[in-house]
């Protein structure tokens, strides 16, 4: 384990026998565990930073797993979930991995299995983190654009010459140019190429959440 | 000289003449008091015959014995003998004996053991008197009882058949011990004429006993009759067999039994009998083809008996013969059961220890039982098939409600199973690292061995719910029950989100009833529940399982929803079997459920809350506690 603290499964299953055993295994295999009785407690807990994945049990009172997930997605948590279940049920499966669920597993469950579909989580995860860093940084780059400048940018990604920029805005090539420069700088790329790419991720992502 | 020798001899000759004269006179005097001793003798003899008979007529027939024994001591104290007894026979039974002895004789036992004396018996059976003076008179064939009359210390005995309308009564007899006597014929007829004033006695005695055991009898019967239609199927059983004790009991037989014969009359299988104190039960099951002429008579209708094995046809009933020979049955009377023609089984009493006549009369009492028994075992025959059908309700009830169940049984079943192997494969980790942590390591295992218990008590509730066994009535506690139904839902409450509350009385009176059927009743109403509150989804999700007395001694048991409640349309139809207003579902849980609560002799009824939602509730009747 190369990151700083061990990485951190969240579990959530309202089976006392269910969660401590899980909670060995896990803590056996190496993972920093935290498990939680129900969703609600779950949502009490403040949002972990770093990759984190959530091992959730599907049929609980009150607040299913499946309702837990809907509730991460729309607040843009970030944790992976891997779903266990005690009821083989395909169309609770499928919505779930739709959702964006790492796996669907049934009780009882293998450690391969589960450890498997955790490191893939964890993975996710990590990714997801690094993505988000990413576009947050360059976020943080687009807002330091002056107005003008932005749409400079939002122009210039889309393949138009400075002189049809020019004429869009309705200033001169010579002011375009300047720009162009200042956002070049701005956001760090060295060439159209990458100012593209980090446009495209920037979009994606905003569009994703 | 001459003359005076005339005169000698004439007067010899008058002396002797008149002492011959005398002499006869005197001899005609002592006849005639001998003729008039005998004939006051013979009118003393006459007028105690009469006034014997007299008392012995209007005595009630509980003082029959000891009037009897009266008469026989007056006898035998006029008579100058030793002993004198009655013998009375008992059909199916020992020989009764009164007897009366002057003192220095011994006296007889209570019963007369018939057998030591089979030649005598014989001789009375024929109707003749048996007289002897001596031993020694007895012919050679009459050895065991020669024997027997000196075991006895008789040393003379005279005889009297009993008899009445061609029947057998009894014998009277006296006895000398002290010396040996004779019997001359004129006290052979006096004393024929007691045995006549006897046997009327006796006769009387009898109709008498017999006219009051047909009232006892024609009381037992209606009894019966009315018992056996009032009774409820699961106490036909208990009530049959008490009724075979009774009626074995009135006709003395040893054994009583009711056989019902299988559809291709090849075996008959006892399902009641009842034994006499000392006698064997009867066997569970005959093979018909054992007593094949038997089985021919009763296909017939026809009443089979014997007081003697003998009695049935040496040739064609040569089988049965051997069969009854082994099974140590002495007499039999058996009745066919037959229902619209068909033969279903038997009515049997029989004696293991004696022979013994089945008269007439008897036989066509047993007849008329016959035909209640018959009604019971036809009526038995379609209760079984309903009550059959009716666990088959009772199994497709269950196994619908598990469907619906299992969804929260495998949730159930797989959490210890998870936990199981979770601490398992945790601890094959735990092993395998440096540091092997044995307090961790007796933890996991000591979870292990609860998790697994607690996956083996959800399989035992499964095999409990799915199980098709018959049905068994026991002694139950209604709390108990409702308690674990509430537990075996309370997975299912959860997920559904449904707030189960019980709500008990303590102290309920016990019920009797089928466990396995009852849970069913109340997880079907609770489950019902469920779905009503959810199909409202608004408000209060709250099912009340609650426990009440019901009037004095009996049990209610309702589950109260808060959903919509039930059309006034649908109230009426609810418990049709194949009505049902859910999506999903055969129909059939209501109905089921009705019946059931039914065959325990409740009711089962719905009805809307004012306050919106329904109730379904049944009741049961509770045992009465002995006080």
């Amino acid at each position: 384990m190369i990151a700083p603290a061990a990485p951190s499964v969240f579990l959530v299953d309202d089976d006392q026998s269910v969660r401590k055993s899980l909670v060995r295994l896990l803590t056996a295999a190496g993972y920093d565990v935290e498990a939680f009785a129900s969703a609600r407690e779950f949502l009490a807990r403040p949002q972990p930073t770093g990759a984190s994945c959530l091992v959730l049990d599907v049929r609980m009172p009150r607040l299913s797993g499946l309702e837990l997930q809907e509730t991460l997605v729309t607040t843009g948590h970030r944790s992976s979930i891997v779903f266990i279940t005690g009821y083989r049920d395909v169309r609770a499966s499928v919505s779930a991995i739709k959702a964006g669920a790492i796996d669907f597993l049934v009780k009882p469950v293998n450690d391969q299995e589960l450890l498997g579909a955790i490191e893939r989580a964890l993975t996710k995860a990590h990714q997801a983190e690094r993505q988000h860093a990413r576009v947050t940084e360059i976020r943080n780059r687009i807002k330091t654009l002056t107005p003008r400048e932005e749409e400079v940018f939002a122009l210039v990604v889309t393949g138009m010459l400075n002189k049809q920029i020019a004429s869009e805005l309705g200033v001169t090539e010579k002011m375009v140019k300047v720009h162009r420069g200042r956002v070049m700088q701005k956001m760090r790329a060295r060439s159209l190429a990458e100012l593209v790419r980090l446009a495209d991720e920037a979009a994606v992502i905003a569009a994703k959440s | 000289m001459g003359g005076v020798g005339w005169d000698v001899i004439g007067a010899v000759g008058l002396i002797l003449l008149e002492a011959v004269l005398i002499a006869g006179l005197l001899l005609q005097r002592a006849h005639r008091r001998r003729a008039e001793l005998l004939l006051s003798e013979r009118l003393r003899f006459e007028s105690l015959l009469s006034e014997l008979s007299a008392r012995l007529i209007p005595v009630a027939v509980s003082d029959v014995n000891a009037e009897i024994e009266r008469g026989l001591q007056r006898v035998v104290e006029f008579l100058r003998m030793d002993r004198a007894s009655l013998h009375e026979y008992v059909p199916g039974a020992q020989t009764l004996r009164i007897s009366w002895a002057v003192q220095g004789t011994e006296r007889l036992s209570p019963i007369t053991e018939v057998d030591q004396f089979p030649w005598t018996a014989g001789q009375l059976q024929r109707g003749q008197v048996v007289r002897f003076w001596r031993l020694d008179d007895l012919p050679p064939e009459a050895a065991i009882d020669r024997q027997s009359y000196r075991n006895l210390g008789t040393r003379s005995s005279l005889s009297f058949p009993l008899s009445a309308g061609g029947s057998m009564l009894g014998a009277l007899s006296f006895d000398a011990t002290l010396d040996g006597r004779t019997w001359p014929d004129e006290l052979v007829e006096r004393l024929q004429l007691l045995a006549e004033v006897v046997a009327g006695a006796l006769e009387r005695k009898r109709l008498e006993l017999s006219l009051a055991e047909r009232l006892r009898f024609e009381t037992l019967l209606s009894e019966q009759t009315a018992t056996f239609s009032s009774l409820m199927a699961t106490e036909v059983d208990r009530e049959i067999e008490r009724a075979l004790r009774r009626i074995t009991d009135f006709f003395r037989a040893d054994r009583g039994s009711l056989a019902e014969f299988s559809h291709d009359n090849r075996t008959a299988r006892i399902t009641h009998s009842w034994a006499a104190e000392g006698a064997l039960p009867a066997p569970s099951t005959v093979s018909l083809a054992e007593i094949p002429w038997v089985v021919a008579r009763l296909q017939v209708g026809e009443v089979v008996r014997f007081s003697r094995i003998q009695e049935l046809p040496e040739k064609e009933a040569a089988g049965d013969r051997e069969t009854y020979l082994r099974l140590g049955i002495k007499s039999q009377v058996e009745i066919p059961l037959r229902i619209r023609g068909l033969l279903i089984g038997a009515l049997a009493f029989n004696t293991i220890g004696a022979e013994r006549n089945w008269p007439d009369e008897l036989v066509q009492r047993l007849q008329l039982l016959g035909e209640v028994f018959a009604n019971i075992l036809s009526r038995r025959w379609s209760e079984m098939q309903a009550q059959q059908l009716r666990e088959n309700l009772t199994h497709v009830g269950r196994v619908a409600a598990m469907g619906e169940l299992t969804a929260s049984l495998a949730h159930e079943l797989n959490q210890p199973l998870t936990a199981i192997l979770s601490n398992a494969q945790a601890a094959q980790r735990l092993l395998a690292s440096d540091a092997v942590n044995l307090e961790v390591l007796r933890e996991i295992l000591a979870d292990i061995v609860e998790d697994d218990k607690r996956a083996g008590a959800v399989i035992d509730r499964l095999h409990g719910l799915l199980k098709k066994s018959s049905i068994e009535f026991t002694e139950l506690d209604v709390n108990q029950l409702v308690g674990e139904v509430s537990r075996l839902v309370s997975g299912d409450a959860g997920l559904r989100n449904v707030p189960l509350r019980l709500d008990l009385i303590p102290r309920l009176p016990r019920v009797r009833g089928d466990r396995v059927q009852l849970q069913q009743v109340v997880l079907n109403l609770v489950l019902n529940g469920f779905d009503a509150v959810q199909q409202s989804a608004t408000g209060d999700r709250t099912v009340v399982l609650r426990t009440a007395k019901e009037g004095s001694a009996g049990v209610r048991i309702a589950v109260r929803d808060s959903g919509c409640g039930i059309d006034d349309a649908d109230l009426d139809c609810i418990f049709q079997a194949f009505y049902t207003t859910k999506s999903s579902g055969l129909g059939m849980g209501l109905a089921i459920a009705r019946s059931i609560v039914e065959a325990h002799g409740g009711r089962l009824e719905a009805q809307n809350n004012p306050e919106g939602g329904a109730t379904f509730f049944f009741t049961l009747p509770g045992i009465e506690q002995a006080a």
